[in-house]
C-alpha cells in the first residue's frame, strides 16, 4: 500500500488544501442554491417551477436532450465501430474530428450552426427551419455531446476479442445477429455509461443551444436559457428553483455513473479472472 | 471426398501464407495439419471456414463449391483455442446457438443440447455460465457447440493449447470417441507433433504456407520425403551417404539400401535414423543390426522410460547420434561415458541431400 494515514503537518497541510479547494469551488455553490431555493421553504419552489414558461422549458429541454442522446447513440457506436473494426483512409482524422465538440466553445459550434443551416447556409432545409427553432437546439446539443459514446464504446470494442463473432458466423448467424447477441451485450456497459455522460452534457448546454435556439420564450428556450434570463430579470426565486432541479438531476446523474462504472470494472474483472 | 482444396491461397502484403495448397480428405477422417506457428495452418483453416478470403483456388466442402461463400453458408463447425464461448449465455445457450439461428423450435434444440451435454460428458451443466466452468470443461462446450447443428466439416484450431497436459491427454481421446462416434469429417490444427500421431487417421505437414507431405502417422514418421519432416516429426539422426546400385555408402562401410528409395540411385543422400532404431554392441559380432561403424559414448542420461545415449562415431563427419534404449540394455551392456561400443542401424530410410524431394 501506498496509502499512509496523515500524521505529519505536511500531510495535514496538503489535506487541507484538497479539501478547501473542493469546499470552496464544487460544494458551495452547491449548498448556497440549496439555500437560496429553500430560504422560504418549497412552496415557492414549487409555484415558480409550475409556470407555463418554466415547463415549457423544462419540455424542450427534456424532449430535445433525448433527440440528442438517441442520434448519438446510434451514430456513437456506429463510428465506435467503423474507427476500431475498420480501416480506412482517413481513420485518424476522424478520430480526431470526434473530439472537437470537446475543444471547441460551444458558441463557435452553435455560431457554425448557424452559418450552416441558417439563412443561405449550405445546408438550409427548405421545409422546416433549424436555426431559431426547436430542431438547432436539438442539433445544437447532438453537436456539443457527440463523443461521449464513442469514446466509451471505441475502447470496450477495440479490447473485445472478435472470436466469438466468428464462432457466431460459422454458426450461420448474420452480422446483424450476430452484433445483435454476441457484441451488443458485451459493449453495453460501455454505451450505458456513454449515454449518462452524453445525457448530462446536452441537458446542461447552455452556450451553443443560446445562439442556435436563439432562446425565444415560450418556444426555444431550455431550462439553462431560462435560469439565464431569470437572472438578468431579477426573477431570483425562479433561477435558484430551476438550478435547483438542475443540479439535484446532474447529482443523480452522477451517482448513476458512478454505479455503472463499479459494474463496467467488476465485469471486466470477472472477465479478466476467469478468461485463458 | 468430404473436403478438396485445390490450389487455394493466401497473401497478405508480398508475404503467401497459403501457398497453393490441395488437399483431398475423404468424408469421417481425422485429418491433422501440423505445422510450426506462423506456418499458415491457422489461416488455412480460416480459409476453410470461409473467415478470410482466398487469394485463390478453389474449396469444396461436401461436394459443394463454397470458394466463393459466407462462413454463414458453409455449414461448418469452429472450434478457437481459447474457445470463444458467448459468455453472455449459458452453457445451454452455446451449444443451441447454431439451432436456433437455424430457426429450430425450442423443444428440438433442448433435446440436441440435453444429448450434446451427455456426449460431451457435462449432464445438468447447462445452466451454468462459461466462466463456472473449467477450461477443459469449456473447450467440450465449444465441440458441442460446433458440432450441434450437425455440420459437414469440423474444423479446431489449437484445441488444446489453452490446456494443461493431464486433461489434454484425456480430452483428446473423448475428441477421438465422439469424432468416430458421429463420424464428423474433421480438420485439427496443431503444432503438437505428440496430438498429431494420437489423433490422425493421415497428417499434413506445412511449413512456409506450403503443404509438404501428407501420410498416415506411420508412415511419415518411417518413411518420410522431406528433412523437413523428418526432423519436425520427432528426434532424428541424419548421416550423409550415397546411394549406389543396392548400397548406401557411408563412411567406410555400406548399407543395404532400402527398397523404396531407387529414386535416389547414384545421389548424395542422408540416411534417416531414429534414435529407438539404433542398435549398441560391444563386439561387433553381437550387432544383430547393419553396422554403421565404432563409436564412443558420450553421454548417459534418463528420459523418462528410455535412457539416453549420446555416442560420438570415430568418423569426425558425423553428428553425434542420439540412441534411446531400454535402461535394462544399458545396464547389460554397463554403459558408461567413454564407453567404446559398435553401432548398428536397425531401420533406416533414405532422404535427398540438401533437404530437398526429388520430383517423380
Amino acid at each position: 500500500m501506498r496509502e499512509i494515514r496523515p500524521h505529519k503537518p505536511l500531510h495535514f497541510l496538503i489535506l487541507g488544501i484538497a479539501l478547501v479547494y473542493v469546499a470552496v469551488l464544487l460544494l458551495a455553490p452547491i449548498v448556497s442554491i440549496i439555500q437560496r431555493a429553500l430560504e422560504n421553504g418549497f412552496e415557492p419552489v414549487i409555484t415558480s417551477l409550475s409556470e407555463p414558461n418554466v415547463i415549457h422549458a423544462l419540455q424542450v429541454t427534456f424532449l430535445m436532450t433525448l433527440g440528442a442522446v438517441l442520434l448519438n447513440t446510434v451514430f456513437g457506436i456506429i463510428i465506435a465501430w467503423v474507427l476500431t473494426r475498420q480501416r480506412f483512409r482517413g481513420r485518424r482524422i476522424l478520430n480526431i474530428l470526434v473530439d472537437i465538440p470537446f475543444v471547441f466553445s460551444p458558441v463557435i459550434a452553435g455560431y457554425t450552426l448557424i452559418v450552416l443551416f441558417g439563412r443561405s447556409g449550405w445546408l438550409t432545409p427548405t421545409t422546416i427551419p433549424i436555426v431559431f427553432a426547436l430542431p438547432g437546439v436539438m442539433l445544437a446539443k447532438t453537436f456539443v455531446s457527440l463523443p461521449f459514446v464513442t469514446r466509451e464504446v471505441g475502447p470496450v470494442l477495440a479490447t473485445l476479442d472478435t472470436e466469438p463473432e466468428q464462432a457466431a458466423y460459422t454458426m450461420g448467424a448474420s452480422q446483424w445477429t450476430t452484433f445483435r447477441r454476441i457484441v451488443l451485450p458485451n459493449i453495453w456497459p460501455g454505451i450505458m455509461y456513454g449515454v449518462v455522460l452524453t445525457l448530462a452534457r446536452a441537458l446542461g448546454e447552455f452556450g451553443a443551444v443560446s445562439v442556435v435556439g436563439g432562446g425565444i420564450e415560450g418556444k426555444t428556450e431550455t431550462a439553462t436559457m431560462f435560469v439565464f434570463r431569470a437572472l438578468n430579470d431579477r426573477n431570483d426565486i425562479g433561477a435558484y428553483s430551476m438550478s435547483l432541479l438542475l443540479g439535484v438531476t446532474a447529482i443523480i446523474v452522477l451517482i448513476v455513473m458512478r454505479l455503472l462504472r463499479r459494474s463496467v470494472v467488476r465485469e471486466q474483472a470477472a472477465y479478466v479472472n476467469h478468461s485463458g | 471426398m468430404s473436403i478438396i482444396l485445390d490450389k487455394v491461397r493466401k497473401v497478405y502484403g508480398s508475404q503467401t501464407i497459403v501457398d497453393d495448397i490441395s488437399l483431398e480428405i475423404q468424408t469421417g477422417e481425422l485429418f491433422v495439419l501440423l505445422g510450426a506457428s506462423g506456418s499458415g495452418k491457422s489461416t488455412l483453416l480460416r480459409l476453410i471456414a470461409g473467415l478470410l478470403p482466398a487469394d485463390g483456388g478453389q474449396i469444396a466442402l461436401d461436394g459443394r463449391n463454397v470458394t466463393a461463400l459466407p462462413p454463414q453458408e458453409r455449414n461448418t463447425g469452429f472450434v478457437f483455442q481459447n474457445y470463444s464461448l458467448f459468455r453472455q449465455m449459458t452453457t445451454a445457450q452455446n451449444i443451441g446457438f447454431g439451432l436456433e439461428i437455424r430457426k429450430q423450435s425450442k423443444t428440438v434444440r433442448d433435446k440436441r443440447v440435453t444429448e450434446l451435454l451427455k456426449l460431451i460428458g457435462l449432464e445438468g451443466l447447462g445452466s451454468r455460465m462459461p466462466w463456472q466452468l473449467s477450461g477443459g470443461q469449456q473447450q467440450r462446450v465449444a465441440l458441442a457447440r460446433a458440432l450441434a447443428y450437425e455440420p459437414s466439416v469440423l474444423l479446431l484450431d489449437e484445441p488444446f493449447g489453452a490446456l494443461d497436459v493431464k486433461i489434454r491427454a484425456q480430452l483428446r481421446q473423448n475428441l477421438l470417441e465422439i469424432q468416430r462416434q458421429l463420424n464428423v469429417t474433421t480438420i485439427l490444427v496443431t503444432h503438437d507433433q505428440d496430438e498429431a500421431f494420437e489423433l490422425a487417421d493421415r497428417i499434413g505437414i506445412i511449413e512456409g504456407g506450403k503443404l509438404l507431405e501428407v501420410g498416415t502417422p506411420n508412415a511419415l514418421y518411417r518413411r518420410p520425403q522431406t528433412r523437413f519432416a523428418a526432423t519436425f516429426l520427432g528426434a532424428a539422426n541424419l548421416l550423409p551417404g550415397q546411394r549406389n546400385g543396392t548400397h548406401v555408402y557411408v563412411g567406410d562401410t555400406s548399407l543395404t539400401a532400402p527398397p523404396d528409395t531407387e529414386h535416389l540411385s547414384n545421389q548424395p543422400v542422408e540416411i534417416l535414423v531414429r534414435p529407438e532404431e539404433v542398435e549398441l554392441a560391444l563386439q561387433q559380432d553381437a550387432l544383430q543390426s547393419q553396422l554403421v561403424g565404432h563409436g564412443v559414448v558420450q553421454q548417459v542420461g534418463f528420459a523418462g522410460p528410455l535412457e539416453r545415449v549420446v555416442v560420438r562415431l570415430d568418423d569426425a563427419n558425423f553428428e553425434p547420434l542420439q540412441v534411446l534404449l531400454s535402461p535394462e540394455k544399458v545396464r547389460s551392456l554397463s554403459l558408461a561415458r567413454d564407453s567404446a561400443v559398435w553401432v548398428g542401424l536397425q531401420d533406416y530410410h533414405l532422404l535427398p541431400r540438401n533437404g530437398e524431394a526429388v520430383n517423380n
